[in-house]
């Protein structure tokens, strides 16, 4: 700032600023967009797999590439996209096809199968709605017998981290295994306790689980949204018990 | 050479932007309930503060006058967002953590208080000393903070246990007074020490 400048130079110094400032930053979005997009991918997978119950670990400790990710799903699961009006799965749809909102919104429903051998072994499912801050998104998996938790992750959320945010810590989902979602032919009504499970919910401990101490509301809201996801998907569920 | 050394060292204590100065008291705040994530802004600060004052100071005898503020603020939202892009590309878990704060640096009073009071006015070579300085000032605070309720509030530093298992944590200290409390003590304890402090 040695001698004023006049208008022009001011123009000129201007346009080249956002000139260079401009393009700098459309060249780093669109170099890194693909990994980004790679990495969201490789992180939603990851938490189907640990619904699933798969240590997303080798048997020397060190955590699963996007590789081994991908590898681990096309091998196990398929993923149908079951229509929430009329509880069939519409044939041949992938994820791809389905326009993301309608996922979000719940009308078209992604229903993630892990199989062996040809054969059904557990049924997971992406699960949401507010906590207490934000919207909380997750996956659970059932048992075949598809009234069991078999595990269950949350993966994004803007809960208060050390309070909200501790439903991610495994203490925590853990406690949902062997928990019963679907009892003498009902839909059951899934608690999270504030304080201890057997204290407040002594009668109904397979329904229910200990809160977090200090996120009443974020336990509650989990709970909520269990309860009504598994709802939606329960009359596609109902279809395979008449089988 | 005597100069360039106070420039690194004063903000780490004398002349510290967060206990001193208390700017940067947003993100202080946000970021500290546990050390990984402090330790990331931290990082990201002190980038984007020493790039920010390197290019300024860089450009300080061609930026007119009449559009200084806003040539200011261009860059450091473009090294900003530059910083958030690396973040989701590399550090997913932690950009989603660390979610809004890192675009909310640009925020940072130090940042744009530094380009304005250090870099406009001086050569490269001291600016960039003075960014990393701050940006180590600024650092520093934060992990105290960050320790310091992560200890208290979770029984763990860096996701390490360091308090026994038995210990249930304090709810306070996760929450943002927790961090006044931490940060209040700090410069207490800090001015106590240097007797550095005005009383008018």
């Amino acid at each position: 700032m040695s001698k004023p400048k006049s208008d022009k130079q001011t123009f000129l110094f201007a346009f080249i600023v956002l000139a260079v400032c401009s393009m700098l930053l459309s060249a780093t979005a669109a170099a890194l967009r693909d990994r980004q997009q790679r990495m969201v991918e490789f992180d939603r997978k990851r938490n189907v797999l640990l619904a699933f119950g798969v240590e997303i670990r080798h048997e020397d400790g060190t955590r699963f590439t996007p590789e081994d990710v991908d590898r681990v799903v096309e091998q196990n699961i398929r993923e149908v996209i079951i229509d929430a009006e009329t509880a069939e799965i519409i044939p041949g749809l992938t994820r791809a096809d389905v326009d993301p909102r309608h996922i979000r919104n719940k009308i078209k429903l992604p229903l993630y199968l892990w199989e062996e051998n040809g054969d059904v072994r557990r049924y997971a499912f992406p699960i949401s709605g507010y906590g207490l801050w934000s919207t909380i998104y997750g996956y659970i998996a059932l048992e075949t017998d598809l009234a069991t938790i078999a595990g269950i992750t949350f993966y994004e959320h803007g809960e208060t981290p050390g309070l909200g945010a501790e439903i991610e810590r495994p203490w925590f989902r853990e406690q949902f295994k062997g928990k019963v979602l679907y009892q003498d032919g009902e839909p059951v009504e899934f608690k999270v306790a504030k304080g201890r499970a057997d204290v407040q919910y002594p009668d109904r401990i397979d329904h229910a689980v200990d809160g977090i101490s200090g996120a009443t509301f974020t336990g509650q809201g989990v709970a909520e949204f269990i309860t009504r996801d598994f709802k939606l998907y329960n009359r596609f569920f109902e279809n395979i018990r008449n089988q | 050479m005597a100069t360039t050394r106070k420039i690194i060292t004063d903000p780490l204590s004398d002349n510290n932007p967060i206990t001193i100065q208390v700017l940067g008291i947003c993100s202080a705040l946000a970021v500290t309930v546990q050390v990984d994530t402090a330790f990331v802004m931290s990082l990201a600060v002190i980038s984007v503060l020493t790039l920010s004052n390197v290019i300024i100071s860089a450009m300080r005898n061609l930026i007119p006058g009449k559009i200084r503020m806003i040539v200011e603020v261009t860059v450091i939202a473009s090294l900003v967002v530059l910083t958030d892009q690396i973040l989701r590309a590399y550090l997913f878990e932690m950009s989603r953590q660390l979610s809004i704060f890192v675009g909310l640096i640009i925020t940072n009073c130090i940042i744009m208080g530094r380009a304005e009071a250090f870099a406009t006015q001086n050569p490269v070579r001291p600016s960039l000393m003075d960014g990393l300085g701050n940006g180590l000032g600024y650092s520093v605070i934060l992990l105290l903070v960050a320790s310091g309720r992560e200890i208290l509030g979770s029984g763990t530093w860096y996701h390490v246990r360091v308090l026994p298992e038995a210990y249930y944590g304090n709810g306070l200290a996760v929450l943002a007074p927790g961090a006044f409390l931490i940060l209040g003590i700090i410069i207490w304890i800090q001015r106590t020490l240097t007797g550095n402090f005005k009383d008018d």
